[in-house]
């Protein structure tokens, strides 16, 4: 409550235009509740969290120890490249289409995050937290947060289109699994891979050691794939690690224009720097 | 293009390979593609570091390399991120204004003064990695 009185006189002094008159004239008035919410947790909600595995800390994806099915199996030789999502004929010809057009680069390149499910697969750690009826995702590429809710609620009917989508999760066993819908038209499930309205990201998290954490990621979307894209990714933990800043405008040199054509910016050194 | 005398020892190319490799393998999506880079090319420069930034999403080497008329050319060469190199022994001060330095870059492909950084070697002999497995602080 004391935050908000001086934001009362504050919007007080902005639409009249006189600071300390204002102030003082500008009595701390009641503000309607906020919508009842659900409960506080209670202290028991804490002690179940305690009890749930142990995912709270820094994780990085370590290479090598991961890959894409899509129907390929495990029968892919060493070295070759994972295979692919299994598309519909109109997917197909829609990428062979975007191929032809020698797209050079994304819009990541402009520092437009890649949003679900490309976020997962970055070369950069995310850090796990736990709280009652929340899993949360700090993600260091781009600075992405997702929030998996694990309080019971349902996914929305009709949601709101994302980049990482809406997401719920339950705890099966030792597994959490999380249900994800509702995804940007600007998000790929692969590169040159538009999504359809109706995809849908199942992403079942474990601990296979204390510190390794697997990730396995469905994606379904009847529009686009044939059968489910399947890609399994391992995480290590890092206990002591802290996620980094990463402020992709800072100094991005890299481009890509609207025809995809890529572009690298080499005028003068250094973001706003005095020349040294 | 003449190649530099303290190479790195084979055991780190090859890790440095295999870890390529494995980025590509595991699927992971990175900010930018290599589309502007000659990625079978490799060009060798030496000269001044001018400035080192150390930022988001690359960092920038920018170096000062004579042009044979008695003046330099500024060359800007793309490193991974402070974040990625951070966590793999560089740190801001790897390079400094005013050090001595050789490196082997992937050119970009319009031939302007610029590329992505592949090692660099240091007066001391000192040689730098954009790669390797992480190390705790």
């Amino acid at each position: 409550m004391r935050g908000v009185v001086p934001m009362l006189a504050l919007g007080a002094a902005l639409a009249v235009g006189s600071w300390p008159a204002a102030q003082e004239k500008t009595a701390p008035e009641k503000t309607a509740p906020e919508k009842a919410g659900p409960k506080p947790p209670s202290a028991n909600d804490w002690a179940a969290v305690g009890k749930l595995p142990d995912f709270t800390g820094v994780w990085e994806m370590s290479f090598g120890g991961g890959g894409a099915r899509g129907g390929g199996g495990r029968g892919a030789g060493r070295g070759a490249v994972p295979q692919g999502p299994q598309l519909t004929a109109t997917a197909a010809a829609k990428r062979k289409e975007l191929q032809g057009q020698v797209r050079e680069d994304n819009q990541t390149a402009n520092c437009l995050p890649p949003g679900m499910p490309g976020i997962m697969g970055q070369p950069y750690p995310m850090e796990f937290l736990l709280t009652p009826g929340l899993v949360t995702i700090v993600i260091e590429a781009y600075t992405q947060v997702r929030h998996i809710y694990t309080d019971g609620r349902a996914l929305p009917a009709d949601p709101d289109l994302k980049f990482h989508g809406t997401s719920v999760g339950r705890w099966e066993g030792d597994t959490l699994v999380a249900e994800t819908v509702g995804f940007s038209p600007l998000t790929e499930i692969a590169a040159n891979v538009a999504h359809g309205d109706k995809m849908r990201i199942v992403e079942r998290f474990r601990l296979t050691d204390p510190d390794t954490m697997t990730i396995e990621t469905t994606v379904t979307d009847p529009d686009v794939l044939t059968a489910p894209y399947t890609t399994t990714r391992t995480l290590k933990r890092h206990r002591t690690w802290t996620i980094a800043e990463y402020i992709c405008e800072e100094n991005n040199r890299n481009s890509v224009d609207q025809n995809g054509k890529a572009g690298v910016n080499l005028n003068q050194a250094g973001p706003a720097k005095k020349e040294q | 293009m003449t190649r530099h005398q303290s190479a790195p020892t084979l055991g780190a190319l090859l890790v440095a390979v295999l870890v390529m490799i494995a980025i590509a393998r595991a699927g992971v999506s990175a900010h930018h593609s290599f589309a502007p880079f000659d990625m079978q090319a490799e060009k060798t420069i030496s000269g001044t570091v001018k400035q080192f930034d150390w930022t988001n999403p690359h960092t920038w080497i920018w170096v000062n390399v004579p042009d044979g008329h008695g003046g330099v050319e500024t060359w800007g060469i793309e490193g991974m991120s402070p974040n990625f190199l951070g966590r793999r022994g560089w740190t801001k001060s790897s390079l400094k204004a005013g050090d001595k330095v050789t490196m082997v870059i992937r050119p970009l492909r319009d031939g302007s003064k610029g590329g992505m950084f592949v090692r660099a070697t240091l007066a001391d002999g000192k040689v730098l990695l954009p790669t390797g497995d992480p190390t705790e602080p």
